[in-house]
């Protein structure tokens, strides 16, 4: 109820307008659905897509090694080894994000090493890219994805790896036909887990990036704070909650049917 | 007949099986290149966090030059009243979040595994709803309904947006407590004349506490750290502080914010660290915090 009726009056807003003081009305207004897919805005929910895509490939590329070697490498240290893994992403978003900015910004200490050495004399300008704004994301949510493959690997039974190795399977083959299949369902709640937020994150492309990296979460926050049009800001956000429902219910249906599952 | 057919099977396996075993890929057993690529996860993961510390220290200006040790961009923060105040409005928005989420998310657990209702099952999956959400549209809608209801923008909008969105987490780690914990102990207590309050008092709640505690810490530091959320839903002043904190790293990044980042990450990373480890240290093994793995 207390999580409904908020979502429900975004609606309602989304179809208004503004007065003449800047205050939301209620109205009859789809033209902010229209503006949402103006060409003018095409690109940043484009944009917005492609990175939270790209974060999740990331994180899937490096989460899962390191899951992986823990969980079969890690022995009696296996739950020290993810502790020491997971403990950075306890750390304050925010400070974190910061922290890339304190090293890679112009002033940054990565530019003064790259000075000091003698590499660069006017400093790299490493902020305001695509591979920053990523970066920031993956660093951001990876967490999210090597827990539940944690927790799938650690599940698996790893005699299934030493049969595939009797059964003359070469490292590739055994992981192909083996170790994926029996823990993609972890790496598929990752997945979901890492896009949602970032789809919707503006911390990352507002402090590593710059007004061409702008993903939807800034567009959304611009509307609310600053150039303040509170509709269309509603609409965008009904646009994004409407696209993400899909990989919620997703979601939410793989976790009750795991929840049945371990019940029986 | 069989018995030949299973001979023929298994030896030519047996016997390649030995010699494959002798040349076995090496990397299957122990590949090298993942143990380094773990060490440069850590490096890579733990080193920004490590240099904003050791920087919150640093005597001069600088952030790229390291010139000794000095403590005065803390005293900095701890003189600077905006920031003061911050600080302290964010303690009190996660202490009050933290105890009134508790409170109706213990009860909201307590409730739907005591009382096996038809919706039981249905709310189990609502309950994780908020927390698969983007945080970008819990901050929009909740801004827009306390506009709509003409509420002055304050700390208390926060309170009440957080503890909205917080209950889903005690809830989920209560309730797995307590399905774990087994109904036959309770009914023996009643079967032996405790009333239901005396069973709730000397029965389930020194099994759940445990689980409250962490579900209770948790909550305060998720609280502590929120920004998106309190971001939408801040008046002008106070501000909690990292929303403070963002508002200044847009304009550019200052060791003071190095030691401000410093002592949240002190602050939440204690407080999480000991919700996951009470439940372990005083529980069995099995009870572990669920959250973590992402799934229910």
């Amino acid at each position: 109820m207390l999580f409904a009726v908020p979502l429900g009056i975004t609606l309602a807003i989304s179809f208004g307008t503004v007065d003449e003081l800047g205050n939301a009305i209620y109205g009859w207004n789809p033209g902010n659905y229209a503006d949402v897919f103006d060409p003018l805005f095409g690109p940043v929910l484009l944009r917005s897509v492609a990175y939270a895509t790209a974060t999740v490939v990331l994180c899937i590329l490096i989460g899962y090694p390191i899951a992986y070697y823990i969980t079969q490498f890690g022995g009696r240290y296996k739950y020290a080894l993810l502790g020491l893994v997971v403990i950075p992403f306890l750390v304050n978003y925010l400070i974190r994000i910061y922290a890339w900015v304190a090293l890679l910004s112009d002033e940054g200490l990565v530019n003064g090493v790259l000075k000091d050495v003698g590499l660069t004399t006017n400093g790299v300008g490493f902020l305001n890219t695509s591979y920053t704004v990523i970066g920031g994301l993956v660093y951001g949510y990876l967490a999210f994805m090597i827990l539940p493959i944690f927790a799938a690997l650690d599940r698996m039974d790893s005699s299934v790896i030493e049969a595939g190795k009797d059964l003359y399977g070469t490292p590739w083959q055994t992981f192909r036909h083996v170790t994926w299949p029996s823990t993609f369902q972890g790496v598929l709640a990752g997945s979901v887990l890492v896009f949602l937020p970032a789809v919707g994150d503006f911390v990352s492309a507002q402090l590593l990036g710059g007004t061409n990296t702008f993903m939807i979460g800034n567009l959304i926050q611009q509307q609310f704070f600053g150039a303040g049009n509170w509709p269309f800001g509603a609409a965008l956000t009904t646009v994004m909650m409407g696209f993400l429902l899909i990989f919620m219910v997703f979601y939410l249906r793989s976790a009750a049917r795991a929840a049945t599952e371990a019940r029986a | 007949m069989t018995a030949a057919r299973g001979q023929a099977l298994r030896l030519p396996f047996s016997r390649r099986g030995t010699a494959g075993r002798e040349t076995r890929p090496k990397e299957f057993d122990r590949p090298r290149f993942l143990k380094w690529f773990l060490v440069a996860f850590l490096v890579f993961t733990l080193a920004p966090i490590a240099i904003v510390a050791l920087f919150s220290l640093n005597s001069s200006k600088s952030l790229q030059h390291f010139d000794g040790f000095s403590l005065q961009w803390y005293q900095d923060f701890l003189n600077d009243q905006q920031l003061r105040e911050s600080l302290f409005a964010s303690l009190e928005i996660a202490t009050v979040t933290m105890v009134v989420a508790t409170l109706l998310g213990s009860t909201l657990a307590y409730g739907l595994v005591r009382s096996r209702t038809r919706f039981s099952g249905a709310t189990n999956v609502l309950m994780l709803i908020p927390l698969v959400t983007p945080e970008i549209v819990a901050g929009v809608s909740a801004l827009l309904l306390f506009t709509q209801l003409g509420m002055q923008l304050s700390l208390a909008t926060i309170m009440i947006a957080q503890v909205t969105f917080s209950i889903s987490y005690v809830t989920v780690i209560v309730r797995a407590r307590l399905s774990g914990l087994g109904r036959e102990v309770e009914e023996a207590a009643m079967d032996l004349g405790a009333t239901r309050l005396q069973t709730l008092r000397l029965i389930t709640l020194p099994g759940l506490w445990p689980a409250i505690v962490a579900a209770a810490l948790l909550v305060f530091a998720l609280s502590f750290d929120d920004f998106v959320l309190s971001f939408f839903t801040t008046g002008t002043s106070p501000q909690p502080l990292p929303v403070r904190i963002y508002s200044s790293i847009r304009f550019g990044v200052t060791p003071t914010i190095n030691a401000i980042g410093t002592l949240m990450m002190l602050i939440s990373v204690t407080t999480i660290v000991l919700a996951i480890a009470l439940p372990r240290l005083v529980g069995r093994r099995e009870d572990r915090t669920p959250l973590l793995g992402g799934e229910v």
